[in-house]
């Protein structure tokens, strides 16, 4: 056994008791205590004994123990807080400049802080508004892909009745097929997506009409509409009893009656509708198809279970299923297990299920996290600039606080009132903060990203959120420099000896702080601009400027638009294709010794790659004529090289029992966007029978003359059917939009990560330099010149500024480096050119705000500054 | 009895301090509770209602010696106040009328 004297308990406990214990329980207390940790040291372990002893003292934390905060209490009065309130709201008139820039500052980071709590409540409360968001579940499959199982949203047509038939548990099964009609109203005709459904649709999920009842989905004769397609083809009336038509394809159409229409849907949603079909409209838009089918896939089956707890029984049920499926379909695409994914987590996961009805994305929530940390040093850099102001202005108020204390406020109260004056600050920066964050940063944030998260003032946790971070505001920006001013003597503050305020070592370090804060924030702001530049230029590998597409009804529209166009002069080449870059593709599973191969599947005509510029590394293309080539295919480099394939030219892959010889091998070229990685990717011949996109290119220049004459053409051919198509440069959608975007958000927090740092500086400096008023006069009048004068209020804070570049460049770059890499798949190469320009860009602006300090001093009278005071 | 509220607890206590006389300070109550009780009770459970047996006139208490062990500081041994020693009779009293209206529980039943 130790001796008493080495086995000491856990210093920090001790103190912590002797804080909280009431001082006439403490002696007594702190002796049991230390009694009983002996005893326990004698029996166990030390480390045991240490470790029961902090526990006991947690749990001596009671009422009737606890020293009760006296230090605080004479303060509380009504008088006192008048006379608080009377100081700040003067202090503040009183050098309106530095009130100005803690508010400002303080109020632009709530104003994110606000945006950041608007984001996070729309991710989060994503698909949340269905009221069986927790009993409705999507039936998704496993099967193995490239060597790994891949979850899919998608289920074999006859799953959802089999399972209602099968499973008493089910209360409700709906399924969901979407296809691409031509709605037509009077001369209202557009290209529309259609959901086939079953009745349960509306009853499983919550989306509420406006007009009509959910019933009426029953009925085969109905349609049920968005309120963007009412108000589409409507207007403002209220349509029901109205009639669309609807054409299927060239030949099959059918008029519906409108029985309802669907009120506004929730911002945070992730799958809605325009239009609703009853399910067994599909037989009269495509007789071929056979809903027993095991073969053929629906876009979702969904279920509603009555407890969720029922889930796994019906999960273990299913080898029934997967055997009728595997029974039917290709070796390749077999199923090894079934899943159900329940809706109120479904968005969240809706980017690992491909094909998933969700378009939910896990990028949100990395997005939340990002902002959150992005407004936590928004807010750090704003309370820097607080304290270090509060500290330098302090100076001013030594007496103040000198006379308060001889009256006989205690430190506590010193303390309280500066909290006090710190609050009011902060409520007035807050209420800022909030309209700037509500109805400024929010609505650009919306515009620029075109979505709404719906943000409202009658949302019960915003108010408890606004409360908190006036609370946190308040007390990081004001507990230190209350408690570095109150705690100086009376005697030293009266005589004058006190002097503080210049010399706080703690005010350099926060200056360096938000130094290298602002040198992240700029950094972070270059890189992205000159990403997004960088991507902007990057080519597709392919000839995408020159090119033109257009959605064909059918094969026959081909060659009457080939005819047609083939004699405007700027049309280069012409060719017809089954999928088309970027429009989308077929998926084939190539057999390796080793394991099934997915790649990408494009069947082209012969012409297509001449057409759309894509370029060949080795071996050659299609021939002509498409009987000669059907055996045969073209890949890209990416294949080649996933396979580690030497000499490709002749060998042969096997797809679908069936062997492809390889001809050419293309040079890599991105299909969709940069965001996408490339996928391997084969060509096949097709046939003109089988053509659904016309490809043309044009002359260089001649692009928008060449689309307004296709279009002219089309409506020529096909007046009654809208026309589809457009540049191959949009094909990607809104994703240089998307780029641009991230872009102005970044330069916009930069741009006041800066402002914020600069205000700062500025102020401090100011303050800095009205307090050497009389030195700086003594200097002038005996003769120091501009370099001497700059020379003294530059070394203090150059110093400072090399010191937060060293920490900045390389926390600036690492961390610039890794959200590139985070965000993009594929991104500039990164190299220190951003740091240089983002440090160029901040010591210019450093030395900005220090030179008008200068010339300040420079310009003024000596004769005034002596004389003051 | 409305006016004395002495809790199950609190009467444990008190009647432990009440057997270990001049030995009655917190850990010396705490170990013998915990004997007889064969559970481990915390310091602060024991602490709080010494305190407030104090307050409401159960217990007085004075400091004793200090000792090594301790880390020299003193003791504070708990002795029963008449009105204590009232209460408690008067508790007992109560407990056993009641046990003798109720006959039965003699041949309890286990099983």
């Amino acid at each position: 056994m130790k001796h008493s004297d080495d086995i000491r308990p856990p210093k920090w406990s001790l103190r912590f008791l002797r804080f909280f214990m009431k001082k006439e329980y403490l002696e007594e207390i702190e002796g049991d205590m230390e009694e009983l940790f002996q005893e326990h040291a004698g029996q166990g372990s030390y480390r045991q004994a240490r470790r029961q002893y902090t526990w006991e003292i947690l749990r001596l934390m009671r009422p009737i123990l606890l020293k009760r905060l006296g230090a605080l209490q004479p303060v509380y009065s009504a008088g006192m807080y008048n006379n608080y309130y009377k100081t700040s709201v003067r202090g503040m008139m009183k050098n309106p400049f530095t009130s100005f820039i803690n508010l400002f500052g303080l109020a632009v980071a709530i104003g994110f802080c606000i945006l950041v709590y608007g984001f996070a409540r729309w991710t989060y409360g994503m698909d949340q508004f269905h009221k069986n968001k927790q009993e409705v579940y999507l039936a998704t499959f496993f099967a193995k892909r490239d060597g790994t199982y891949q979850q899919f949203g998608r289920a074999p047509a006859p799953l959802g009745p089999s399972l209602k038939k099968d499973f008493g548990q089910i209360r409700q099964v709906c399924r969901v097929e979407d296809r691409t009609v031509v709605v037509k109203f009077q001369d209202k005709v557009f290209n529309e997506h259609v959901r086939y459904t079953d009745p349960a649709f509306l009853e499983m999920l919550t989306f509420p009409l406006k007009w009509g009842t959910p019933k009426a989905l029953a009925g085969i004769d109905n349609i049920i509409l968005s309120e963007a397609m009412s108000v589409k083809y409507f207007g403002e009336e209220n349509p029901v009893g109205a009639h669309l038509l609807v054409k299927f394809d060239k030949d099959r159409s059918k008029s519906f009656t409108v029985a309802g229409v669907a009120a506004t849907f929730p911002d945070a949603r992730s799958f809605d509708f325009d239009l609703l079909l009853n399910f067994e409209n599909l037989r009269v838009a495509d007789p071929g198809y056979n809903a027993y089918d095991w073969n053929t896939n629906l876009a979702a089956t969904l279920i509603q279970v009555d407890h969720s707890a029922d889930v796994d029984a019906i999960q273990r049920g299913m080898a029934d299923y997967i055997q009728a499926h595997n029974a039917v379909a290709p070796v390749d695409w077999a199923i090894s297990s079934f899943a159900f994914e329940p809706l109120a987590t479904l968005s969240r996961k809706a980017d690992s299920i491909r094909g998933c009805i969700s378009n939910g994305s896990e990028a949100n929530y990395k997005s939340v996290v990002f902002l959150v940390v992005l407004g936590i040093l928004m807010l750090v850099l704003a309370c820097l600039n607080y304290i270090n102001i509060a500290i330098v202005t302090a100076t001013k108020r030594l007496r103040e606080i000198g006379v308060r204390k001889s009256m006989g406020a205690s430190r506590g109260a010193v303390v309280a009132q500066f909290l006090y004056e710190n609050g009011v600050t902060t409520l007035v920066a807050l209420v800022l903060g909030f309209l700037f964050g509500a109805y400024v940063i929010i609505p650009w944030f919306e515009t620029i990203n075109h979505f709404s998260m719906g943000f409202r003032l009658a949302d019960p946790a915003l108010w408890i959120y606004l409360p908190a971070i006036l609370l946190v505001t308040a007390i990081a920006s004001g507990l230190y420099p209350s408690l570095y001013i109150s705690k100086f003597p009376v005697v030293g503050i009266l005589k004058g000896s006190v002097r503080f305020g210049k010399k706080n070592p703690l005010t350099k370090v926060f200056l360096v702080l938000q130094l290298i804060l602002a040198c992240i924030f700029i950094t972070g702001s270059v890189m992205f601009s000159q990403n997004t530049a960088y991507l902007t230029h990057r080519s597709w590998g392919y000839n995408e400027h020159q090119a033109l597409y257009v959605n064909l009804p059918d094969a026959a529209a081909y060659e009457k638009l080939e005819a047609l166009l083939s004699r405007v002069p700027d049309v280069v080449s012409i060719s017809g294709s089954v999928e088309h870059l970027g429009r989308g593709h077929a998926t084939a599973i190539v057999r390796t010794p080793s394991h099934p191969f997915e790649v990408d599947q494009l069947s082209v005509g012969a012409r297509y790659f001449k057409t759309m510029g894509l370029q060949l590394a080795a071996g050659r293309v299609f021939a002509d004529h498409y009987k000669d080539d059907e055996r045969t295919i073209v890949v890209n480099n990416l294949l080649v090289q996933s396979l580690a394939l030497k000499n490709p030219i002749g060998q042969t892959l096997r797809i679908d029992s069936i062997q492809y010889r390889i001809i050419g091998v293309l040079n890599d070229f991105y299909s969709h966007s940069f965001y996408t990685k490339m996928r391997p990717t084969i060509f096949r011949v097709a046939d003109k029978d089988q053509y659904r996109y016309l490809s043309l290119q044009t002359r260089p220049g001649s692009e928008s003359k060449t689309y307004k004459i296709v279009q002219a053409r089309w409506a020529e051919l096909y007046p009654e059917t809208p026309f589809s198509g457009g540049y191959q440069e949009d094909v990607w959608g809104n994703y240089y939009e998307e780029l641009g975007v991230h872009a102005t958000v970044w330069r916009a927090i930069a741009f006041t990560a800066i402002l914020l740092v600069c205000l700062g500086l500025y102020g401090l400096v100011k303050l800095n330099i009205a307090g050497r008023v009389r030195e700086f006069s003594i200097r002038k009048v005996l003769g120091a010149g501009m370099m001497n004068i700059a020379d003294n209020v530059l070394r203090q804070y150059i110093l400072l500024l090399i010191i937060a570049l060293a920490l900045g460049i390389p926390l600036s770059y690492t961390m610039g480096k890794r959200v590139l890499e985070f965000a993009y798949v594929y991104h500039m190469p990164i190299n220190f050119s951003s740091v240089v320009l983002a440090v160029g860009i901040l010591i210019l602006i450093v030395l900005i705000t220090l030179s008008t300090q200068i010339r300040k001093v420079l310009r003024a009278n000596p004769v005034e500054g002596l004389k003051a005071e | 009895m409305k006016k004395t509220k002495l809790g199950e607890f609190e009467e444990l206590v008190l009647l432990t301090a009440a057997a270990l006389q001049e030995e009655a300070y917190g850990v010396e109550i705490k170990r013998e509770l915990e004997k007889r009780l064969k559970e481990r009770l915390s310091v602060g459970s024991i602490q709080s209602a010494l305190k407030r047996m104090e307050q409401k006139g159960f217990l007085t208490s004075e400091f004793g010696e200090a000792t090594q062990k301790r880390g020299g500081k003193r003791k504070r041994i708990y002795t029963v106040t008449l009105h204590g020693r009232n209460v408690l009779a008067e508790m007992k009293a109560i407990r056993a009328d009641l046990w003798k209206a109720i006959p039965q529980l003699v041949n309890l039943r286990v099983i």
